[in-house]
């Protein structure tokens, strides 16, 4: 078994299933079984259909009109604009400034992320484990907790003069600066606590798949003689590869579509230094550029769609 | 295999979003005039009101509006008025769907700068005959004016004047209130060099809401936010420069800073740290709260500055009827009631939101405080925006760039030019 599981690909987290039996009860028995699926799965459907799809393939098509919020009462006499609102969209200044803002916080914040995500795991698993479910609540508690609580935590935490990092900062002898009306450090400060808020959630998984992996392949790494980082870059790190490859898609997605931490924090300013293309896609919707916004969203959403297909082919197995 | 299916899949979806996309491009809009200039054709007689009336309003209004229709219920027996107090974040959402759906009630009250969107949704009653707008200031009665169409009327008001810490100004020598830009300013210095002040003044350095603060000196040189149709913008006029030049200059002289957190200002102004700030009159009790009733003797407030002339901001709440209203003449009835004088004088110590109707400030309750009178001076001359469709829009670019402004130094000139190109790319909406 052992020696199985040893010499096997590193693919140990997830074996193929065994193959079902085909079926060998008659038909009548299958026709019915048939029936009593699509009847359990009618009531979903209707409702996903009705509340999911039917509003998506609807914002899609709207995305296509001139629709604006006084056109409300007559929906069906809007007038196609094909592309219009695409490209009225990605010439608007205000939209690139929010796509540039979405980009920097998802290249700097989901990597950051994951790392204290894989680190505080391998802590957990390997180094504490007196205390080991406190340090995990502890760890995931800021993800459960509501964004606004934290918002005004967080505002204690980044207010100018008496904060608490920049009274920790003035230990060092370091004038902190005024983070949130800060141009420069109103983004940093926000992926700052995006990470804070969001590595638990990575954590737990990263903590399941370390779990999921044999003592054994470290015991023969360490009988092969591999020092303690070379266990972990070359036998943890690729086994733990497909929970990476989730990781960082769920994260990725979350942070593309980033808006709780400036709407609550700073509005999208100093100077829409913070402002999201959720954020700006939300203030058109709010605005009743409604076709507008819908194009925004669509563009989000194939951002989204090429990252995720992206993570895939780098992240795949081999 | 699996490629190809969900190839065919998205071929046949994109197959049939395009069709659908090709079938809303095929029905045009139609004829695009939601009733224009409708016509006032009802009055308002004298007979007692009837029936149900309902009404929404905000925040504490829709809390205290119960206690007022009582006396309205008991001068007509046959009423009965329903208020349903609704909060300010969700109001405007509310409105909307409720205009779409059909679903109003009969009466609400409306902030002014949805007056332009509500009446061009077509929701909006005409102002009858019958109902006496004279008595109204003029600035809040230009309010409830879209297109030269009347609808509702001012309900309250509230207007912006310059506050100052009585102490620190003797402190720093000026006894007199200043009456010009020039004056305004040298107080604003002298408090920073003679009274310890960290800033003379408090500005908003942009950020929501701030037009509201920059427009009046806006006003003040002679500007003007539209043509006189409110057809075209005209930000970027001379008069808007030299407003926005006047502005910029309290920043680039470090008498007002843009390193203040915000939504500070009380507690600046209590702790001596800016002893000046431009706002309306509830900032009179949230002081007082905040400082105490010592505190409180130390205010001085004084009207905004003279160019021109020394226009300042009016806001406040219309009382619309909505057109589609089961009991409009009821409706309309209580609006000519609410805008009377001694209503309005009672409304006041109810709720002290400040009359909209002029004759209702000389009751002693009002004309006896140490305060008040000013800003029902300052209300003869202010002014709201004309009532445009895509205000808040605008709005919205006026204070980012009011924000480019004070914090990177963007010339009053380029900064004029960009908000008039962009109000201009948002259009009036007519």
């Amino acid at each position: 078994m052992s020696s199985a599981t040893l010499k096997g690909p590193a693919t140990p987290v997830a074996g193929p299933a065994p193959k079902p039996r085909p079926p060998t009860k008659r038909s009548g028995a299958v026709g019915r079984q048939t029936a009593a699926a699509w009847i359990l799965t009618l009531p979903f459907a209707v409702l996903f259909l009705a509340f999911t799809a039917g509003p998506v393939l609807g914002s899609l098509g709207m995305s296509f009109t001139d629709l604006k919020q006084r056109d409300l009462r007559t929906p069906f006499a809007v007038n196609g604009v094909g592309f219009d609102n695409y490209v009225k969209a990605l010439s608007d200044e205000t939209f690139r400034k929010a796509a540039f803002n979405t980009a920097y916080f998802v290249v700097i914040g989901v990597p950051l992320t994951l790392i204290m995500a894989l680190a505080a795991a391998v802590l957990l698993d390997k180094g504490v484990k007196k205390f080991q479910s406190l340090f995990r609540v502890g760890y995931y508690l800021p993800v459960v907790t509501s964004i606004v609580a934290v918002a005004v935590i967080w505002r204690f935490v980044l207010a100018p003069d008496s904060g608490l990092l920049n009274t920790v900062l003035g230990w060092v002898g370091i004038d902190g600066p005024n983070w949130l009306a800060s141009k420069t450090w109103a983004m940093p400060s926000l992926i700052m606590m995006a990470v804070w808020r969001n590595f638990g959630s990575a954590m737990i998984i990263f903590l399941a798949g370390l779990q999921g992996i044999l003592h054994t392949v470290e015991e023969a790494g360490q009988l092969d003689g591999a020092s303690a980082w070379q266990r972990f870059r070359y036998l943890i790190v690729p086994l733990l590869r497909p929970t990476i490859l989730f990781t960082s898609v769920t994260t990725g997605i979350g942070y593309l579509q980033f808006f709780e931490e400036p709407f609550v924090m700073t509005q999208g300013g100093p100077l829409n230094s913070t402002i999201s293309v959720s954020m700006y896609t939300y203030q058109q919707f709010g605005f009743g550029n409604y076709s507008l916004a819908a194009s925004m969203s669509y563009i989000l959403f194939v951002v989204i769609a090429v990252m995720t297909f992206i993570q895939f082919r780098l992240l795949r197995e081999k | 295999m699996t490629t190809l299916t969900t190839r065919r899949r998205l071929v046949i979806g994109g197959a049939a979003l395009t069709a659908t996309a090709l079938a809303l491009t095929g029905c045009g809009r139609s004829a695009d005039s939601p009733d224009s200039a409708p016509k006032a054709t009802s009055s308002v007689g004298g007979d007692p009101a009837t029936g149900n009336i309902t009404i929404w309003a905000m925040g504490t209004e829709g809390e205290n509006l119960p206690k007022l229709t009582k006396e309205f219920e008991q001068a007509n027996p046959g009423v009965k008025v329903t208020v349903t107090p609704i909060p300010w974040d969700a109001a405007h959402n509310k409105f909307t769907t409720a205009i779409t759906a059909q679903s109003l009630p009969d009466a609400a009250m409306v902030g002014t700068t949805w007056m332009g969107e509500f009446a061009d949704l077509g929701a909006l009653d005409p102002t009858p005959t019958g109902i006496d707008t004279s008595g109204f200031f003029p600035g809040a009665l230009d309010t409830t004016k879209v297109g030269g169409t009347s609808y509702g009327v001012p309900w309250y008001v509230e207007t912006r004047v310059v506050f100052y810490r009585k102490d620190l100004a003797a402190k720093a020598g000026i006894t007199t209130p200043p009456t010009d830009w020039d004056g305004l300013k040298s107080m604003a210095k002298a408090m920073q060099d003679k009274a310890g002040a960290k800033y003379g003044i408090n500005l908003q350095p942009g950020g929501t809401g701030s037009w509201q603060t920059v427009m009046p000196f806006a006003w003040s040189a002679g500007a003007s936010i539209t043509s006189d149709d409110d057809k075209q913008f005209t930000l970027d006029t001379p008069e808007v420069q030299e407003g926005l030049k006047y502005y910029q200059s309290f920043f680039t002289d470090k008498v007002a800073g843009t390193d203040l957190p915000p939504n500070q200002t009380e507690a600046q102004f209590v702790s001596g740290q800016v002893p000046m700030f431009i706002s309306g009159p509830w900032m009179v009790g949230s002081i007082a709260k905040l400082g105490g009733e010592k505190m409180k003797q130390n205010i001085g407030v004084f009207q905004l500055p003279k160019n021109k002339s020394a226009t300042s901001f009016v806001g406040g709440s219309n009382f619309v009827v909505f057109k589609g209203g089961k009991n409009k003449d009821s409706a309309w009835k209580l609006v000519k009631w609410l805008s009377d004088a001694k209503t309005q004088a009672s409304w006041f110590k109810l709720s002290t939101d400040l009359p909209a109707v002029k004759a209702a400030w000389d009751d002693p309750s009002i004309a006896s405080d140490p305060l008040l009178p000013v800003f029902g001076k300052q209300l003869d001359d202010a002014k709201a925006p004309p009532a445009i469709v895509n205000w808040e829009q605008v709005a919205t670019a006026f204070d980012t760039e009011v924000e480019k402004m004070a914090k990177s130094g963007q010339s009053p000139a380029d900064t004029a030019k960009a908000i008039q190109t962009k109000a201009s790319s948002i259009g009036t909406g007519s």
